[in-house]
């Protein structure tokens, strides 16, 4: 028999999990308030309740822009670290490979380095050797940034799947597309939605790589969010944060219906 | 069988290539770019000399450090207990918790330092609690305090912490702890010998991430703490994009790099004593 936990540390446990919610939610509920004012200044509580401000920024090319150069850098930047890191990941973990350890590391070491390192090295180099940064460069950082979350969450999969499917779809005579195409990729899905996840979302609130590579061209949403926060303005940078944040939730109840929240962080 | 012992490599090469081409070069480049000499391009050490003789510069750094301390310890004091309930807890409970560390994880540094510049402001909900002012806060309620800087970054910090730690909070079993139990040892003797210490690689670990993370914040300093309290990372940002003082920026990063890479290190160094 289990003895039970002590009353007082259930008790501790109930304030401890409300104070989270309280401090984690907080903050975003502040801003998504503050999107809703009737007000021409930004405030919490909102005074007055109205979705005015969405209709400000939703039609003033300050955000939309802004918006459209996030979604595209996402979604591309998504794709290439999911088909990439897939790939990598069936590597290390269908075949034995010499020096295997070492080339996981490399492939793992963008999450160690601080992205701040990498801002200011990818700025250096274009400068210096090209014509300064532009989309395709954030694309790339953005990418190599995705790719350990798809190799942790593809090889964290594989790993727990059975190793002799593929094996005996060989033996029946599957050629090589056949054995990705109705075999392995199938088995790897559940990592490969959590990784693609993973790297929309690391591109789409990265604002340090694309603070270093801004240019008056080439302005994401979290920038665009950070440039009007340093000057006091009107509640529509409140609402298209929300909008932000509504973007994330979508993903959230996508990957949920995928796969399961709980598998894709745990 | 050529085709299979091609196969692995052919897999591996897209994304090795990439890493090469938008990772390791630049990181490596602007390691590097710290010791060249502007003319002549022989190796100099004067961005450092510069640096180390600098007391803005160094104050900067000795900030980002003292910070960074004070907000990893703060977040895995948090994250540890919030771990271990979620690991022990109802699978509806379990999913809540996650969602509730989840979505501030995937909005937006931006967006979450935003929602506290509101609450810390001098009109902010945040300034007028009671006993707000031995935290330091002044005219400007918690805004330009440190101790608002710190609020707001463990706020940002928590989830990395909490997802680290649960991995290997969840993977001790449970039978120990019961064995524990029966043995005759109460509930936080059972949490203090044998809780915690099979989780010491995941607290680690954790600590490990966010003191990275934390030192290399630049954002949240910046837009809660202002410019009269420079943190090492956004000096190395303003001197970059601002001054466009690109080797002495890269002298600060080496610097940077350097303290995370130790931490790491010792923290490798204190999971193996531990075994």
């Amino acid at each position: 028999m289990v003895k039970s936990v002590p009353l007082v540390a259930k008790a501790a446990a109930v304030v401890l999990l409300a104070f989270l919610a309280l401090y984690m939610l907080v903050p975003i509920i502040v801003v998504a308030g503050a999107s809703l004012s009737e007000s021409r200044f930004l405030a919490f509580p909102p005074t007055g309740l109205s979705l005015e401000w969405y209709v400000v920024a939703l039609t003033s090319d300050v955000y939309l822009g802004p918006l459209q150069t996030s979604l595209l850098i996402a979604v591309v930047a998504a794709v290439i670290a999911a088909t990439l890191g897939t790939a990598a990941a069936l590597a290390v973990t269908r075949f034995p490979l010499p020096f295997s350890g070492a080339i996981q590391s490399f492939l793992l070491s963008p999450l160690i380095v601080p992205t701040i390192i990498m801002g200011i090295g990818t700025l250096t180099l274009v400068s210096v050797i090209g014509q300064g940064p532009d989309l395709w460069v954030l694309v790339v950082v953005h990418a190599v940034l995705g790719i350990p979350y798809v190799m942790r969450t593809v090889t964290g999969v594989m790993a727990r799947s059975d190793r002799f499917t593929e094996e005996a779809a060989r033996t029946l005579g599957a050629g090589t597309w056949s054995r990705y195409r109705f075999v392995v990729l199938p088995m790897a899905r559940p990592g490969i939605v959590a990784g693609a996840f993973f790297a929309f979302n690391i591109s789409f609130d990265d604002a340090v790589i694309a603070l270093f590579l801004r240019t008056p061209q080439l302005e994401t949403l979290p920038i665009a969010i950070y440039g009007r926060l340093e000057f006091s303005t009107d509640p529509s940078v409140a609402a298209v944060s929300t909008l932000m944040v509504l973007i994330t939730v979508v993903t959230m109840i996508a990957l949920e219906k995928a796969i399961g929240l709980g598998k894709a962080f745990v | 069988m050529t085709i299979s012992r091609r196969e692995p490599w052919l897999l591996l090469l897209p994304a090795v290539a990439l890493l090469a081409l938008g990772f390791l070069t630049p990181v490596v480049g602007m390691l590097v770019s710290s010791v060249i000499a502007p003319e002549g391009g022989g190796v100099t050490l004067s961005n450092f000399e510069r640096l180390f003789g600098s007391e803005y510069y160094l104050g900067a750094a000795e900030r980002s450090l003292r910070l960074s301390l004070i907000q990893t310890a703060l977040a895995v004091i948090l994250a540890t207990p919030i771990a271990y309930i979620m690991s022990r807890a109802t699978s509806w409970v379990r999913t809540a918790v996650l969602v509730v560390v989840i979505l501030p994880l995937l909005t937006s540094v931006v967006v979450r330092t935003f929602g506290w510049v509101v609450l810390m402001g001098p009109a902010g909900a945040l300034s007028s609690l009671p006993g707000i002012e031995l935290l330091g806060a002044g005219s400007q309620g918690l805004l330009g305090t440190e101790a608002g800087v710190v609020i707001a970054m463990v706020q940002v910090l928590l989830p990395f912490a909490v997802l680290t730690i649960l991995g290997v909070m969840s993977s001790v079993k449970q039978e120990l702890e019961e064995a524990s139990r029966m043995l005759g040892a109460n509930f936080w003797r059972t949490l203090r010998h044998v809780v915690i210490p099979l989780s010491l690689p995941g607290i680690a670990s954790g600590a490990t991430l966010v003191f990275a993370l934390s030192v290399s914040s630049f954002i949240t300093p910046r837009l809660v703490g202002g410019v009269q309290l420079p943190v090492l990372a956004g000096t190395i940002y303003v001197d970059s994009t601002v001054g466009l003082d690109w080797p002495f920026a890269a002298a600060q990063s080496v610097l940077l790099f350097a303290g995370v890479i130790l931490v790491i290190a010792a923290t490798l160094r204190l999971g193996k004593v531990d075994r």
